[in-house]
């Protein structure tokens, strides 16, 4: 039963995600042109970008890298197959973890030395982003009393109300996920700066326009997971948690505008110390209180 | 019965031909037909046995005597082995705890014991089917690696030193009669028959991690002869204990008596968990185990998978539900565990030793074993018995595939391991299965963290998590910069696996098909071994991933599996184009381009390490410290309590 609901849930996620995906990347190009004091493109300016790439000559360093990529893509697909057919939670965080591994290998067997740097940052910033995100599933649970994200149309209260510390802990590292600045560090949308374009570099023609949708479908599901802390058994809740989706993209895209890159270093300690102190107060009073 | 026996005599028997055989093709054929035979045995023993329940055996009651004389000489045996070994080495530790050993076995054996009567009873329980299937078929595979292996290393030991003995002989006896010892531990019920066994596994290992009797072998052997001996003479004070207040020694009962009357036992409990603990290798004890890597790899694989290591997590684990309900020890065996999970797996960042990161990787492993077996809950133990299977099957073909990466390719360091992808295809992608199944989802290591974390938040136990939280990241960053470092693909290098022995790809495919099936059967895995287990010692299943959940894993399991070995290196019409050196390049393969000044200049990178933030010299201090401090407080304790009983 749980795997018809899933793939249920995977074939409608393939489909709405890079749609909605898509529009998300191209309001996010239009308010930061804005923030800029710039016009900036229509808003399908990421899908044409994306067609373009799918038109463009197949070359490739070596066989596999576009392979680690496919897959890469199918279990982001799962994850928020997972996600949205109201399934496990951590098993959808898992499943992302496991994308992002297979994203980073991908770059890794390329052997180039900028997408090496690349992998090597990518790494770090999955190992600076994990503890939050686990702590903030555990937050979840205690304050829902569900893993399954479907329990949450059983609550009198959205998780907010009792772990609200641990969301905003994850909204921290939100912005390492969605490779925003000032953590950009793995892979720039700046292509001339230092590491060339880091994760990518080697990656051309279709294989760099599927990394593209699968980081639609992956900003998607990350809103998924903000929206979850907003919805009770109330349906008007469903409304309210859209409203705080497009909010909190909206205080990304400011982020990413206003803030400087930092040093792996900073980003290592300050997400962990987020994770430590949002995360674990949190976990704690919720187990002890 | 003849099951449980011919287990236990069968890899005797062929440790003793073994070590009378000197010739080559002979000793490939015995070990090979004996590792099959104890593999087959184990495989019928689990047909039999598998399931809820227990069953037990004793032999006839006039047997109890001469074989209790047979343990305490065995007992003894092994004791005056390692004075004499101290005695020629001058290890005055050694020799102290060994002869300490001497004074109380045989105190305990005539003057609190006489007259006792000797159990022979054999118990089997769910968990003993597990154990018997991984040591039978994990360590019997490694027995036939080793037939390969060690022809390598004993002409590279020729080759050195052409006058050198050739001691494979007794490298092979060891390996059989350390499985043999491993089986007596998960079968018996007689606490003091566990004992023997469990010295006697101290002891094979002391002589397996000094077999090259160079300097830091032997230093490195009685680093791990002391940690255990220590653990041992705990062990015996728990058995003098309970002969002193007349309980039984049968291990069932004193759980049974444990878990109702914790109290009763809190010491006896305290100081068996620190047995398990040091066997397991947790801080401070740790470095026995790093240092176990001067031995030639199937040693270590032995070692870290099916062996020794798991016989400590073993004993915590049937302890468990003494743990639930006894205060003391079970928040020092959860903090020990958890904390050496979480700094472990810290310092496995900073390290580019393979077989020193495999190291690493299984201490902070048993870590988490240990931590759940200290939680005791049902669900907890699930997640244990789960990462004890994975974790054997998986590191067991991690150590193998080094092993063979070593000597084809010159060195254990994972910078090395450049371009393996294509110097030895088959090796590379083995290892990526082994290091996936390790750390990432959907794989069973992630799939029994998973049950990890959640019996953790069913009991709130929020030190667990934030340790469990952040060691896992660091699993992720140590595991992933490998997998990187094995899959870069450039050019056409030379293949150089062809000359791996066929006894080396049989173990090796044994053990990469063993990672497969149980990833991939995992549900099946779970309700027909774990959850029986569970089920008999504490009334309920403990599985807390639905069955759903579990099968939706096992799916992306073999997606996993298919895109490495079919999905991967095919060749394609597409075009190949040279990869960006900022420069033209000049040799892809050798990642030259022409600088500024048309030179040829090599591009460089290494991956990460840390060494600042996750250094060992930072860490391993601290930690050992802290578990320390906890094992003395804890111990103290239990002891203090002690005179309010009398």
């Amino acid at each position: 039963m749980t795997i018809i609901v899933t793939v249920i849930g995977i074939i409608a996620f393939a489909i709405a995600g890079p749609i909605i995906g898509c529009l998300l990347a191209g309001l996010d190009r239009i308010i930061s042109a804005r923030m800029q004091g710039r016009v900036g493109p229509p808003l399908l300016q990421p899908y044409y970008d994306v067609r373009k790439l799918f038109s463009k000559e197949n070359a490739s360093v070596n066989t596999s890298e576009h392979a680690y990529i496919l897959f890469a893509f199918i279990f982001t697909l799962v994850a928020g197959g997972v996600f949205f057919s109201g399934g496990n939670l951590l098993l959808s965080v898992f499943l992302v973890t496991l994308s992002s591994l297979l994203f980073i290998v991908a770059a890794y067997s390329s052997r180039s030395p900028y997408s090496e740097v690349g992998a090597a940052r990518e790494t770090l910033q999955a190992m600076a982003y994990e503890p939050m995100l686990y702590l903030m599933c555990v937050a979840f649970f205690m304050a829902s009393g569900w893993f399954d994200v479907a329990g949450v149309f059983f609550l009198d209260a959205p998780a907010i109300t009792t772990a609200w510390l641990a969301f905003l802990g994850f909204l921290f590292v939100l912005t390492i996920k969605l490779r925003k600045s000032p953590f950009d560090i793995s892979m720039s949308h700046h292509a001339h700066q230092e590491i060339v374009r880091g994760v990518t570099t080697e990656m051309s023609g279709p294989t760099l326009g599927l990394v593209e949708v699968m980081h639609w479908c992956e900003n998607v599901l990350f809103m998924g997971w903000v929206a979850m802390f907003f919805i009770w058994s109330n349906p008007l809740s469903i409304v309210l948690a859209v409203v705080v989706v497009l909010a909190v993209y909206f205080l990304e895209i400011w982020i990413d505008n206003n803030f400087a890159r930092v040093k792996w270093q900073l980003m290592l300690k300050s997400a962990w110390a987020v994770a430590l102190v949002a995360g674990g107060l949190n976990v704690a009073v919720l187990a002890y209180l | 019965m003849e099951l449980v026996a011919s287990l236990i005599v069968v890899p005797v028997v062929a440790a003793l031909l073994l070590l009378a055989i000197k010739n080559d093709r002979a000793r490939d054929v015995i070990a090979i037909a004996f590792a099959a035979l104890i593999a087959l045995l184990s495989i019928a023993f689990a047909v039999v046995f598998a399931g809820p329940g227990t069953y037990e055996f004793a032999l006839p009651a006039e047997w109890g005597h001469p074989l209790s004389l047979v343990n305490l000489a065995i007992d003894l045996t092994v004791a005056i082995f390692v004075v004499c070994y101290a005695v020629r080495y001058k290890r005055p530790l050694a020799l102290g705890l060994a002869a300490l050993q001497i004074v109380v076995a045989l105190w305990f054996e005539f003057a609190v014991q006489a007259g006792a009567e000797f159990s022979t009873t054999m118990r089997v329980d769910a968990l003993g089917v597990v154990m018997v299937l991984i040591i039978g078929i994990v360590g019997s595979g490694i027995c036939v690696y080793a037939l390969g292996y060690m022809k390598d290393f004993q002409a590279h030991e020729l080759h050195g030193n052409p006058q050198a003995r050739d001691r494979r002989p007794w490298f092979f006896a060891i390996m059989f009669a350390f499985l043999s010892a491993m089986f007596n531990i998960v079968l018996v019920d007689n606490m003091a028959w566990m004992y023997t066994a469990w010295e006697v596994t101290t002891l094979c290992s002391f002589l397996l991690i000094g077999f090259t009797k160079s300097e830091e072998a032997i230093n490195n052997a009685f680093r791990q002869i002391v940690m255990n001996l220590l653990g041992g003479v705990a062990f015996q004070f728990s058995l003098v204990y309970l002969g002193v207040f007349g309980l039984p020694l049968s291990f069932s009962t004193f759980v049974e008596i444990g878990s109702a009357f914790p109290a009763l036992v809190m010491l006896p409990v305290t100081l068996l968990a620190f047995a398990g603990i040091t066997k397991a290798a947790q801080m401070p004890f740790h470095t026995w185990l790093l240092g176990a890597m001067v031995a030639p790899t199937p040693t270590s694989a032995l070692l870290h998978s099916s062996t020794m290591v798991k016989a400590g997590v073993f004993l915590l684990v049937k302890l468990s539900p003494i743990f639930a309900v006894s205060l003391v020890p079970s928040v020092m065996v959860v903090l020990v565990g958890g904390l050496t999970f979480a700094l472990c797996s810290f310092m496995a960042i900073s390290q580019s030793n393979a077989k020193r990161v495999l190291a690493y990787s299984t201490i902070a492993n048993l870590g988490l074993i240990t931590a759940c077996a200290g939680v005791g809950t049902p669900e907890a133990v699930w997640a244990a018995i789960l990462l004890i299977i994975f974790h054997a099957v998986a590191k067991s073909l991690l150590f193998l595939c080094v092993g063979t990466a070593e000597h084809h390719i010159g060195s254990r360091n994972i910078e090395d391991m450049d371009l393996l992808f294509e110097r030895m295809p088959r090796l590379a992608r083995f290892m990526m299965l082994g290091i996936m199944c390790m750390f990432v989802a959907p794989f069973g290591m992630l799939i029994a963290k998973w049950a990890t974390l959640v019996s953790f938040v069913e009991t709130g136990n929020v030190a667990l998590i934030i340790l469990l939280a952040f060691g896992s990241a660091a699993t992720f960053m140590f595991w992933a910069k490998w997998l990187g470092k094995l899959s870069g693909i450039a050019g056409e290098p030379q293949n150089v696996e062809l000359t791996v022995h066929k006894s080396e790809w049989a173990a090796l495919l044994l053990m990469a098909g063993l990672v497969c099936v149980t990833c991939v059967l995992l549900p099946v895995m779970s309700s027909g071994l774990v959850v029986p287990y569970v089920q008999t010692a504490f009334r309920y299943g403990g599985q807390d991933i639905s069955d759903g959940n579990l099968w939706i894993a096992a799916i992306c399991a073999v997606l996993v599996i298919l895109m490495l070995f079919a999905g991967l290196g095919r060749s394609s019409k597409q075009k190949r184009v040279d990869v960006y050196l900022a420069g033209a390049s000049a040799d892809n393969a050798a990642r030259t381009f022409r600088g500024s000044l048309s030179a040829p200049v090599e591009a460089t990178s290494r991956n990460l390490y840390l060494d600042g933030i996750f250094g060992e010299a930072r860490i391993a201090p601290v930690g050992s410290g802290v578990c320390i401090v906890i094992m003395v407080a804890a111990i103290a304790w239990a002891a203090a309590v002690l005179p309010s009983m009398l």
